[in-house]
Parts: structure tokens; C-alpha cells; sequence
């Protein structure tokens, strides 16, 4: 007590604490391993590398100019199984497994762990799962499932009796595999072996690897946005190797993939929850808003926002299938929130505000002049059973499907990363093409006359933003007609 | 000059004696080096049909099919050099015979299967107890040159004090995992799998047979 005063009356000896702590504890964009460095550096491991050197050379030298080289953390510190590992194999004497899973990672880095558990990252295997008998089994085959969707969304590791990885599941570093020990994903999909840079990870490439193509085109926006632009001239300002890399003290020559997805910022923690900040599902025929549910165990899902917002301490369905209790739940608005701060690191609250109003519009315009319809045509025809239930046995399928999933999902994504290429010209316009140039024609075509018209009044001309179907009698000279003609000069 | 003169025990019987025993022996041991070398051999393992199913996988492997055209047998791997070693060697083995004949039906590829492991163990176990002998007939350590240039100093530095088996397991027959990771239930699963099976039927096929 009598410390107490006695310090008080020094001066502001709060002020000069508080101070002491900021310089004390950085905000660092990836947290420092908690664990006693005791932990790791096994006896049974510096071997390793004398052979490894020989056999393997270029891995080995990632490895030893990597901070985990320099940290002392070597192989069998990763590597290490238990004998009753399902993938666990006798190598050198020493008892270890291929596959160093996320839950093998998280034994030092146990909020990285933690926050990429509960992940949409994590997650990329159940999302897709019940697309997949469609497009992976009817449309090609399991030998595109090995080189193709599970390279990226993660493959089911199958181990064979005699302890073998499978070659239709394993090499695999797709960011939702499921791993011979029950863990989902994969830390290599971003962070490459075995160096695990930091640099390498806060590259824009390391997301692009598998955020390209024609459905999540990602690489493409970015690269054709303002950030991906500044990104590519100042690249040597970016100072990737930084240990901390908060935005704003540590760099600011453009923002990355990891910047506004899950980088550290004043006021923002960083997460390796990578789809924590998104406020809207973009990759659906027709996007809602979502609510973050976090379950009591950690484990996330999203909701739309349609649904009534669950209570917390109220059960609700994971999905993994099992019910789980909900802590807490992050709102669209909330989520948008977060977003926004770090938009506010480089630009003002008005420019902010009015960019995400553009974003906003063009998802809602996207929803409402062709999703939504479009949705409601489909099930319809379905309803009506002029189309059979199998998928992608007819074209007018295929012109639903690349409307949303494709064109659709180019102009949201960019929009939202503001790319005015691919909002408009790769995204809206294809969607526009294929809408009015080859969905209604295979819908007449399919349906008949009576039949289409009358879907397409319900379900279009009588919106005000496809009523210019109409009025066909209205002219523009864009594609030549009147031209030479005085009146449409 | 003093003549040789033999022991006065020396008869002419115990000449005549020696001189048959002589003989004898050395057909003895012509006869053991020539059945040692006869009962080493591919086409007389593969007699029993258990053998056959074990000698698939080699046909395969670069033992059978070698870039360098140096072929090794069944008995080159798995029956020791010189005429005494190989004679044990197979009277030990001939409890194998008796097995095929009295055990359990080696012949029927699941039961086969089954008893893999067990086999490879004891296998393994003896490559080991005789410091890889056997492959050490063909393959030098400071020789292995390999396609890399570090291949050999692998050998030499790393390896110096390992013997060949403690690595290079699983080169020839059906992969089966180290002992120390080995599991007989998820073994099982994958022959009932490999063999349409119902689940627990080879336990039972390995239990009753």
C-alpha cells in the first residue's frame, strides 16, 4: 500500500507501466511459442539430418535455414509418432510418421492450431462433400479427386493395414485433409516445407495456389485490384521477413491476402481463422449475410443470416453432424466491423463506408436480378419435372451452375476485392451472357413457350431490373442497328 | 637314411578302412553341397505352392529383374554361405516342410497372407542375428555407389554401423511394417478387405488355423 503511494507520488508511474508493457508486448501478427524450448529439440533427432543431408539435400537445406532449424527444433520434433499411430513407421530405428498433421504442429503452436481447427480452411473436405458424387464421380473420376479438388480441399488420408499411405489420398496438402490422426487440415498448404517462411506464408502466392480459376479467381482480382498493383511495385518495401508484422508499423506499401483476412493491425487481432471477417457467403447461388457461430469447444460454423440468431448456451448442429453449445456469436455487422478497422489503417470512414456500400450493391444486384431467379427457375423446372434430379444431364445445368459458381462468384469476389475487371467484365457481363444468351433460350427450349413465359414473368419481368426485356421494341445503336440512320445519330 | 615307417596300428584294414571313410566323407560333403545348392533354388521352393505366393512379389522386384543382370535365388537371400552353415540352416528350415504339411494351409493365399508378418519377423530377425551375411555376398558397403554422389557415403559414414536389413526391409515380398509398429487388427481388416471377407473372418481363419 504504502509502495503504492510512495510510487504514485513519483508521477504517473500507471502511464510509464503501461508504457513499459506496450514495448514489452508487441503485437505480433503470429504468436511466439509459449511452450519451455525444453520441449523440443529430441536427442534422437540431430541425427537425422548427417543422412538426410546426403539423401535429401535441398529439403534439408530448407530446413536448415529456417527458424525452426535456428529455434533447434529438429526432425523427429515434427516427425515423432507414437507406435500405436495408425500411420506411425519404423524409419532409421526411430518410430515416426510421414504426415505431420496440424495437432502435431499444435503441440508448440497451439493458438494457430486452435483458430485453424474451427476454420472454413478446415472445414474444405465436409463442405464440399455432398458435391462431390456430382462433380467428382459423374463429371470425371477418383483419379481427378487425387490430382485435382483434394489437392486443394484436402484429401481423406487413407493408411493400409500394413501401415502404407495410399497414393488416391496421400501426397496430399490440401487445407481441409482429413489426417490419419483425426485433425483436420493442413499447415503446409500455406506454409511450405520445410523452410515455413513467414515471408513465404504472407506472400499473396501462397493463398493463390489454390484461390485461381475460373471459380474462386481470386490471384486474378487481386492481381488486377489497386492492393495487388501496389503489392506487386513495392514489393521490397513489404518487409515480409519482419518477425512482427503489424500493418501500419510494420509495413504499409499494400495490403496481402493475410492483411485483411487474418493479419494483426492496431486494434485488430490476427487469426489464423482466416474466414473470421467475411460478412457475406459469396460462393453460394445467392449470397446471405453470415452469422460466426462459436461453439464452447472452439469449433465454428457459419449461419445465415435469414436464420433466427442463435442464443448463447443453446444447442446447435455443427458441421461434423454433432451438436455443440454455443458461446458466442459473431454478427454480419460485427464481422463487417472488424473488416472495416482494417480498411481504416489506409483509408478514411467515408471512402471505407462507400466502398463497402459498392461491394454491398453489387452482391444484391447480383441476387436479386440473376441469382434468385435463376434459383427459382431450376427448382421449378425440377419441380415440374422437366428436368430428371441427376445433375449435369443437361445443359441448362451446366448454365445454372456456371452462372453462380463460376461467373457469379468472379463478380462478387471481385467486387469485393475491387477488381473492376473481374466485377464487371469477367463476372456480371458472363453472368449477363450466359443469363439472357443460353439459360432463357435452354429454358424455352426445355419448357416450351407457354410454360418458360410464364416462369420468366414470375420470376423476372415483373423485377424492375429485368423488365427491359419488356420493352424490345427500345433501341441503342451499340450493336449496329440504326446506324446510317439520321433519327439515332 | 632311415625308412618311413608307419605306426605299427596302421594295418592295412585301417588303410583300407580310412581310404572308404575318406570317400565316403568327401561324397558326403559333394552330396551336401550339391543338395544344399539343389534345395536353394527357385524352382525347388516353388514346389510347394505357399512358396509361389511369396515368390510373386520377388518376380517383380529388382532382385528378380535387375538392371545388371545379377539374378538372386531364394536361397542366394535366405540360406547361409558354406556347406555346414547351409545344411543347418536347411534342417532348421525343414520344420517350414513339416508346417506346410501338418500346419495350417500356407497354399490358400488369405491364410497366406495372415501368416506374412510372422514370417517376415522371423525373417528380418534372421538377416539380423547374421549381420546381413547373405547379402553382404553380393553387396559391398564402400562399393554402393548408387545413382547419387552421396549414395556411398551414406553407406560408409551413416550407415557404418548398421547392418543392411536394419534399412533395407521390404525390398522383395509383400510390404509388412516394422514389428514395432505393426498391427495384427488393422493387418487383418486390410486381407479381409484385399479377399472380400467379411468383417473378424480372418481372425477366426488365424485363430483355427
Amino acid at each position: 500500500m504504502s509502495t503504492e503511494q510512495s510510487l504514485g507520488g513519483t508521477g504517473h508511474w500507471r502511464l510509464y507501466a503501461l508504457l513499459f508493457l506496450f514495448v514489452l508486448i508487441p503485437p505480433a501478427a503470429a504468436e511466439k511459442v509459449k511452450l519451455d524450448p525444453s520441449n523440443w529439440g529430441l536427442e534422437e533427432g540431430k541425427a537425422c539430418v548427417s543422412c538426410h543431408k546426403k539423401s535429401s539435400a535441398a529439403l534439408t537445406h530448407e530446413w536448415e535455414n529456417s527458424a525452426h532449424a535456428n529455434a533447434g527444433v529438429n526432425c523427429l520434433d515434427c516427425h515423432l509418432a507414437d507406435q500405436v499411430d495408425n500411420d506411425a513407421i519404423e524409419h532409421e530405428g526411430a518410430i515416426i510418421a510421414t504426415i505431420v498433421s496440424p495437432k502435431d504442429c499444435g503441440r508448440c503452436h497451439t493458438k494457430e492450431f486452435k483458430e485453424t481447427e474451427g476454420s472454413v480452411h478446415a472445414k474444405a473436405v465436409s463442405v464440399v462433400k455432398n458435391r462431390l458424387p456430382a462433380l467428382a464421380d459423374d463429371l470425371s473420376g477418383k483419379e481427378m479427386v487425387a490430382a485435382g479438388c483434394a489437392q486443394c480441399h484436402g484429401s481423406i488420408v487413407e493408411v493400409r493395414g500394413d501401415g502404407t499411405l495410399t497414393p488416391e489420398t496421400w501426397p496430399n496438402s490440401g487445407i481441409g485433409r482429413i489426417n490419419p490422426d483425426g485433425s483436420l487440415g493442413s499447415c503446409s498448404a500455406c506454409h511450405g516445407r520445410h523452410s515455413f517462411s513467414k515471408a513465404q506464408a504472407r506472400d499473396p502466392s501462397a493463398c493463390t495456389w489454390c484461390h485461381t480459376g475460373p471459380d474462386s479467381p481470386d490471384d486474378e482480382v487481386y492481381a488486377s485490384s489497386k492492393h495487388g498493383m501496389l503489392y506487386e511495385a513495392n514489393r521490397s518495401k513489404m518487409n515480409l521477413q519482419s518477425d512482427q508484422w503489424v500493418l501500419g508499423k510494420d509495413y504499409s506499401a499494400a495490403p496481402t491476402c493475410v492483411t485483411c483476412h487474418m493479419g494483426t493491425t492496431p486494434g485488430v487481432k490476427g487469426s489464423h481463422d482466416v474466414g473470421m471477417r467475411d460478412a457475406w457467403s459469396l460462393n453460394r447461388p445467392v449470397s446471405e449475410r453470415q452469422y460466426l457461430v462459436i461453439f464452447e469447444d472452439g469449433d465454428r460454423r457459419e449461419l445465415p443470416e435469414s436464420q433466427p440468431a442463435p442464443r448463447r448456451g443453446s444447442e446447435l448442429v455443427k458441421l461434423d453432424g454433432t451438436m455443440g453449445k454455443v458461446k458466442a456469436v459473431a454478427s454480419p455487422k460485427r464481422r463487417r466491423q472488424i473488416m472495416n478497422k482494417v480498411c481504416l489503417e489506409c483509408h478514411g470512414k467515408n471512402f471505407v463506408n462507400s466502398y463497402m456500400k459498392q461491394f454491398d450493391n453489387l452482391v444484391k444486384l447480383y441476387n436479386e436480378k440473376f441469382g434468385k431467379p435463376a434459383e427459382a427457375i431450376m427448382a421449378a423446372l425440377y419441380e415440374k419435372q422437366l428436368l430428371t434430379p441427376a445433375p449435369f444431364d443437361e445443359p441448362i445445368e451446366f448454365s445454372f451452375w456456371r452462372l453462380w459458381h463460376d461467373e457469379g462468384t468472379a463478380a462478387r469476389h471481385g467486387a469485393a476485392m475491387m477488381s473492376p475487371n473481374y466485377a464487371s467484365w469477367e463476372g456480371m457481363h458472363r453472368v449477363a451472357q450466359n443469363f439472357y444468351g443460353e439459360f432463357l433460350p435452354q429454358l424455352r427450349q426445355l419448357a416450351g413457350e407457354a410454360v418458360a413465359n410464364e416462369l420468366i414473368e414470375t420470376h423476372l419481368t415483373s423485377l424492375d431490373q429485368n423488365s427491359w426485356l419488356n420493352n424490345p421494341a427500345k433501341p441503342n445503336p451499340t450493336l449496329g442497328y440504326g446506324i446510317g440512320k439520321a433519327s439515332h445519330e | 637314411m632311415s625308412k618311413l615307417r608307419l605306426p605299427l596300428f596302421i594295418t592295412r584294414h585301417v588303410v583300407i578302412a580310412l581310404l572308404i571313410g575318406g570317400f565316403a566323407g568327401i561324397g558326403f560333403v559333394l552330396f551336401l553341397t550339391e543338395f544344399d545348392h539343389l534345395t536353394s533354388t527357385e524352382t525347388f521352393c516353388t514346389t510347394c505352392h505357399s512358396m509361389e505366393l511369396v515368390a510373386e512379389p520377388y518376380r517383380q522386384s529388382s532382385h528378380y529383374k535387375p538392371a545388371s543382370g545379377v539374378q538372386a535365388s531364394c536361397g542366394d537371400c535366405h540360406v547361409s554361405e558354406g556347406v555346414f552353415a547351409a545344411t543347418w540352416d536347411h534342417f532348421v528350415g525343414s520344420k517350414d516342410l513339416f508346417n506346410q504339411i501338418f500346419g495350417p494351409d500356407y497354399d490358400d493365399p488369405v491364410i497366406n497372407a495372415l501368416h506374412l508378418p510372422d514370417a517376415a519377423f522371423a525373417a528380418r530377425d534372421w538377416f539380423k542375428q547374421r549381420d546381413s551375411a547373405t547379402c553382404k555376398r553380393c553387396h559391398v558397403k564402400e562399393a554402393i555407389f548408387g545413382t547419387r554422389p552421396d549414395t556411398v557415403l551414406i553407406h560408409t559414414e551413416d550407415a557404418k554401423d548398421k547392418t543392411c536389413i536394419e534399412c533395407h526391409y521390404n525390398l522383395v515380398h509383400r510390404v509388412v511394417p516394422d514389428k514395432a509398429v505393426f498391427k495384427r487388427d488393422k493387418w487383418n481388416r486390410m486381407i479381409e478387405e484385399e479377399f472380400g471377407l467379411s468383417p473378424g473372418e480372418a481372425d477366426k481363419l488365424l485363430g483355427g488355423g
